[in-house]
């Protein structure tokens, strides 16, 4: 199971100027004293068309964590302009911050982010070369979409990995079992979209 | 019957099990989440009163946990209530623990508004079994917990030791889908796919007998297969059986193991049989007479065919008719419907105390158990005794109500750490967390912790100002005699009434059909598009990339490069930091390296050109901060004998290490300064001034010492230089060139003249009216000023330092003038005036203290803040033993001695440190332990000591006192934790009549 909870992000100073540093107040639990720091990162993705446009804000490294509940603040500084296809700079694209334990991701935290021009001239007539000192960044803070992944958080590597490289038998054992094997699956997608209806009802 | 379904339960995910909390307020239901296992705890009222489930200010879920990585198969309360423990697919079994005083909190990211109004935190994870877990089942008295897994066996785990493991059950051959314990705790059954229902011995934890016959005929499998023993003990019933190829529910008599009656009448198979938790009686009310019928015992029987028959059994006979009783049951659709019997339908139950009359009359006295929890059985034969468990239940039950009360304000108890709001801490996060950078240049930030966890571990949290509830120990403890002793439990119909419950489908009673359902979801699916409006409305050309992000949100990244460099930070450095918690202080790596076994106080960022004894003040305020409050003693300075700058660090090494075996020990010298200032005590505020060659008189140079206390201010002059000073609150002695030690009071009179020393100062130190000198040919010698006499004499360093190159790095003079060498290889010796020795008093290497894991013996959290020259030197190394039972599975006799051992040397060196807090502190400890563990004789020895000869003899060489404590005083405080045990009730009247005697004498 693991040892580190996300309790809660806030979103702070957002709505913001493009330029302005990101800022997440992140509580976490942790249910045993960590051997090892946690390192956060924050991911703008540049563009929806490739992971190449993904730009790593910042990577922080968390740490000395007993067991119990913690916060901190994470600043990182805004995304490179440059490194942003001129078309991918204004609308909907995305914010990730992202956990890890011992070099394995075991949270994803998303908040779609969009990028307009505040003044309604620039918003009709949006210039070819964008001018990213004129766009404010708004995060959907009400919308965090979180993926958490299984990781080993125990020192003892080779142990967990035979454990889990018996397991597929198991399960095709169970599956016999007249078991909706669908729903033990990952059905995240699905439900992160309904998830996403509701906020975005609350929104209107 | 009344019905009534739980439409509020949730969502469209299985539910595989379900279980009523024992006083009947809340319940316990384990399944599917959206990515992960699900249990969720759920207020009760609001099921079994309509008035309850309209009124919205009555909290219907009251905690959701989805930290089970995989789908939960089961959940199961313990019989005391504190505990719930739950299995899943992710073949882990965790125990949960109410936590009193952290407020309302969600689960970030998942269904948003609902706030989990109580809070559960996993005290436990259990890890041994290879493949799914499908059920788990508390012993009566909650002394053991079984578990069952597709790995093929049963595992028995100690309950009051988690995780240890008492027992693997193997003999099935198949999954093993279901576990009931006898009610008198004789015996465990198991039900397994391999077409057998086996029966297990508690006393050996051998088989007992193996069940086969009925279930030659079972074809096809189910998920689960979970069997029922019935509460009176005489029969158990077992899921899945066939007679004549029509499924059944299989009856075994206990007597002899006889297989002859069953439940028939379902369609398809039987998965799950549960028996109600009472013992009925019912008064027959036809005719005039009310006359009651024998005692039975009423169970439900839950099948594939989604139905559910509920039957009574009258004293045994065949005579089984379908009646009614309170039963929740849980289906896969997602739903949990109730079904409500009235008391007529029902009976009267009968109490506890009925109950364990009618397991007495028929199985005799204790049978196999013999553990902690069947000693509650036991008869009390002292009123002392009995006075003691009295009042340790109703501290438990102050504790109880005084956590009720605080969860009542918890948000405001949440709220404030160290008297400062959450929302003030929360504004200057930013400003105030400290960061620093690792030797790589990353940047490290040290997040704040703003609530302790009440595992049970002494956490190492920085604020201390949160209340704890009452140690694992205790609680767990007295959880196993509370049910016998008190007949408070459950006392309300609706607890009677509402039943243990079952799983599985069943379609008449589940209130939301499949359909509906899917009817939702396809509602949602429809109206996706829409849902994206508000940003699409403005960049209508971004629906396509919002697809193309979902990936983004789930995918993990495939490589994160950075975390190589992570691990590959020096550990040892690393965990140093962790350690020491230190979190007000950036060192950069290379040197903490170069300097770390010079302990924790080498100030090592400052600049060269700081005086030492500057340095030594930096460091006291850094040692300040890092206890999160000021010492209280004073006088227990801890002297550095570290160096004046990192420049010279490495000749100072060398010149404290021993570079040839023989007598060429050689301490530094501190060197000649102009002027310098050391502060003696913070409260009362007292520092020394030192300048030297201040006035010139006649040709002749003098140098100035000034002293203030509490602004009071004194001065006098010494004719040569002073290389050091120190001073306690009776005395202020100065070292000066040519080997003169002066010595003042407190107002500046002069109490000796000069003394000589043998060889050159290198350390001077004082505490009370001890001054303790070390010089530079590595000799120590110790002087008490009042008395006039010599503590320890021109004691060599050699036995102590010799053999290796090791520095002294840390000196302590406690307030018995017993002096204590840190040195750098982590041992710390003192030297013991009476035997003219040095004993090791501290090893931070020692495999004992990482082995010993005695946290069931702490009184308290706050046990650990034990201060005194033990803890001072011994550093606090809290969470060893908690690591060592994670890292190597140690059996449990090894580890009762390695704690045994531990606990043993630590009662020692406070003896030996003279430090009678902590004598007293650590033999509380180890007594406690010992009478946790059931260690008789060494119990019994302390005891004797600790009450000497009752009667006077002129030979006796009992000292009434240790270390300035009163040895029957200890006794007396001794007696209440040997009283937690009844296996000790002997030892303790004895002692009780003895110190009577005393007393009267």
């Amino acid at each position: 199971m693991a040892k580190v909870q996300v309790n809660n992000v806030v979103v702070l100073d957002n709505p913001s100027p493009f330029y302005n540093p990101f800022q997440f107040e992140i509580t976490f639990e942790c249910i045993e004293d960590l051997s090892e720091d946690l390192e956060w990162k924050i991911i703008y993705v540049g563009s929806a068309e490739s992971e190449e446009y993904d730009q790593v804000l910042d990577s922080v490294l968390v740490g000395p964590v007993p067991a119990g509940r913690h916060m901190f603040v994470f600043q990182a500084d805004a995304p490179n302009p440059g490194l942003i296809p001129d078309a991918d700079a204004v609308g909907v694209t995305v914010v990730l911050i992202t956990c890890t334990y011992r070099g394995q991701e075991f949270i994803r935290v998303g908040y779609y982010v969009n990028n307009e021009y505040t003044e309604t001239e620039l918003r009709e007539n949006p210039p070819v070369k964008p001018d990213f000192s004129k766009l404010q960044r708004n995060i959907l803070a009400s919308n965090p979409r979180v993926t958490r992944f299984h990781i080993n958080w125990e020192d003892n590597t080779e142990k967990l990995e035979d454990t889990e490289s018996s397991n597929p038998n198991l399960q095709s054992l169970l599956s016999t079992d007249a078991l909706p094997s669908a729903s033990k699956g990952w059905s995240t997608s699905e439900n992160s979209l309904n998830v996403m209806l509701e906020s975005h009802m609350d929104c209107m | 019957f009344g019905l009534e379904a739980g439409s509020w339960t949730n969502a469209h995910q299985p539910i595989f099990s379900v279980d009523i909390h024992p006083d009947g307020t809340k319940f316990a239901t384990g399944g599917q989440g959206q990515d992960s296992g699900k249990v969720v705890i759920w207020n009760m009222s609001p099921v079994l009163q309509e008035d309850d489930e309209k009124d919205e200010n009555i909290p219907k879920m009251l905690c959701q946990m989805d930290n089970h990585l995989a789908c939960v198969n089961c959940v199961r309360w313990s019989n005391s209530g504190m505990y719930l423990a739950s299995g899943g697919d992710d073949k882990l079994i965790m125990v949960w623990k109410r936590a009193t005083y952290i407020g309302p909190s969600t689960v970030f990211g998942s269904s948003g508004k609902l706030a989990n109004v109580e809070q559960w935190r996993c005290v436990s994870i259990l890890r041994n079994h290879s493949g799914d877990v499908m059920d788990v089942a508390w012993s009566p008295h909650d002394a053991w917990l079984a578990s069952c897994s597709v790995d093929n066996t049963v595992v028995i785990w100690n309950a009051v030791k988690f995780p240890e493991i008492l027992a693997t059950l193997r003999g099935h051959s198949g999954l093993v889908k279901g576990l009931t314990w006898d009610p008198v705790g004789k015996y465990i059954a198991s039900q397994a796919d391999d077409r057998s229902l086996k029966v297990w011995r508690t006393l050996d934890w051998q088989l007992e007998t193996s069940i086969t016959k009925p279930f030659d005929e079972c074809g096809g499998t189910t998920h689960v297969l979970r069997l029922s023993w019935s509460p009176d003990g005489h029969y158990l019933v077992s899921a899945h059986a066939m007679n004549n190829s029509g499924p059944t529910a299989q009856i075994i008599e206990r007597e002899g193991w006889k297989t002859n009656m069953d439940f028939v009448g379902h369609r398809k198979a039987v998965t799950v049989v549960k028996f109600n938790p009472k013992i009925f009686k019912k008064k027959q009310k036809n005719g005039s007479s009310t006359k009651p019928s024998c005692p039975y015992c009423c169970c439900a029987v839950g099948s594939k065919d989604r139905s559910l028959s509920v039957w009574v059994s009258f004293g045994g006979k065949r005579d089984l008719t379908l009646n009614g009783l309170g039963i929740l049951v849980c289906s896969m659709d997602g739903s949990v419907a109730f079904l409500d019997f009235s008391q007529d339908e029902l009976g009267d139950p009968l109490s506890e105390e009925e109950k364990s009359r009618i397991h007495q009359s028929t199985y005799g006295k204790s049978l196999a158990i013999m553990t902690e929890a069947q000693l509650s059985t036991a008869v009390i034969e002292n009123p002392e005794m009995l006075k003691y468990q009295r009042r340790q239940q109703q501290q438990q039950l102050e504790q109880k109500s005084a956590s009720t009360r605080e969860t009542g304000s918890a948000t405001s108890v949440a709220g404030v750490v160290n008297g400062e709001s959450l929302e003030d801490i929360r504004k200057n996060l930013l400003k105030k967390q400290v960061e620093t950078r690792t030797a790589d240049g990353r940047r490290r930030i040290t997040p704040l912790c703003i609530a302790q966890l009440d595992t049970g571990d002494f956490s190492t949290a920085f604020f201390n100002s949160i209340p704890l509830s009452g140690s694992l120990a205790g609680t767990m403890l007295s959880s196993h005699s509370s049910p016998q002793l008190l007949p408070l439990d459950s006392s309300t119909p609706n607890s009677f009434g509402a039943s243990k419950p079952c799983t599985e489908p069943v379609v008449a009673a589940s209130a939301r059909p499949a359909g509906d359902s899917v009817n939702k979801d396809s509602m949602n699916a429809t109206s996706t598009p829409a849902a994206l409006s508000p940003s699409v409305l403005t960049t209508p050309s971004k629906i396509e990339p919002m697809k193309a992000f979902d990936s983004r949100f789930t995918e993990r990244s495939k490589a994160t490069p950075g975390a190589p460099a992570l691990t590959s930070v020096t550990p040892t450095a690393m965990e140093r930091l962790k350690e020491q918690n230190l979190v007000k202080e950036l060192r950069p790596r290379d040197l903490l390296e170069s300097s770390s076994d010079s302990d924790e106080k080498v100030p090592l960022t400052k600049p060269s050109s700081l005086s030492k004894r500057k340095l030594e003040l930096e460091v006291e305020t850094v040692e300040k901060k890092k206890k999160g409050r000021p010492r209280k003693d004073s006088r227990l300075m801890p002297v550095s004998l570290s160096v004046q700058s990192p420049a010279t660090l490495t000749a100072e090494k060398e010149a404290m290490c021993l570079s040839a075996p023989a007598l060429a020990l050689k301490l530094p010298i501190p060197g000649p300064q102009r002027a310098f200032t050391l502060q003696v005590s913070s409260d009362p505020s007292m520092y020394i001034e030192v300048e030297n060659e201040v006035t010139v008189v006649g040709g002749v140079k003098l140098s100035r010492l000034k002293c203030n206390r509490e602004g009071k201010e004194w001065e006098t002059v010494l004719t040569s230089r002073i290389l050091t000073a120190a001073g306690s609150c009776d005395v202020v002695c100065v070292a000066c060139e040519k080997r003169m030690l002066s010595v003042f009071s407190t107002c500046g009179r002069r109490l000796l003249s000069p003394i000589l020393l043998p060889s050159p100062i290198s350390t001077l130190h004082c505490t009370g009216s001890y001054v303790m000198a070390l010089t530079a040919a590595a000799t120590l010698s110790v002087w008490d000023v009042h008395r006039q006499v010599v503590v320890v004499k021109e004691e060599s360093l050699h036995s102590i330092l010799a053999g290796s190159d090791m520095t002294v790095s840390q000196i302590l003079l406690t307030q018995h003038g017993i002096p204590v060498m840190n040195l750098s290889d982590g041992k710390a010796y003192c030297f013991n005036p009476s035997l003219s020795t040095w004993n090791l008093v501290s090893d931070k290497q020692d495999s004992l203290a990482q082995c010993a894991d005695f946290r069931s013996s702490l009184p308290s959290q706050d046990a650990m803040l034990c201060s005194g020259p033990l803890a001072i030197i011994q550093g606090r190394t809290s969470n060893s033993g908690r690591q060592a039972a994670r890292l190597f599975s140690v059996p449990h006799v090894v580890q009762q001695e390695t704690t045994l051992a531990y606990l043993e040397n630590q009662v020692a060196a406070a003896l030996t440190l003279q430090s009678s807090h902590e004598y007293r502190h650590w033999l509380l400890l180890y007594a406690r332990y010992l009478v946790n563990e059931g260690f008789e004789y060494r119990l019994r020895e302390i005891c004797k000591d600790l009450l000497g000869p009752v009667h006077y003899s002129t030979g006796s060489q009992w000292e009434s006192t240790v270390v300035g404590l009163r040895k029957r005083e200890l006794l007396k405080e001794l007696l209440p934790v040997i009283g937690q045990n009844l296996r000790f009730q002997r030892l303790f009247t004895e002692c009780q009549e003895q110190l009577d005697i005393l007393r009267d004498k």
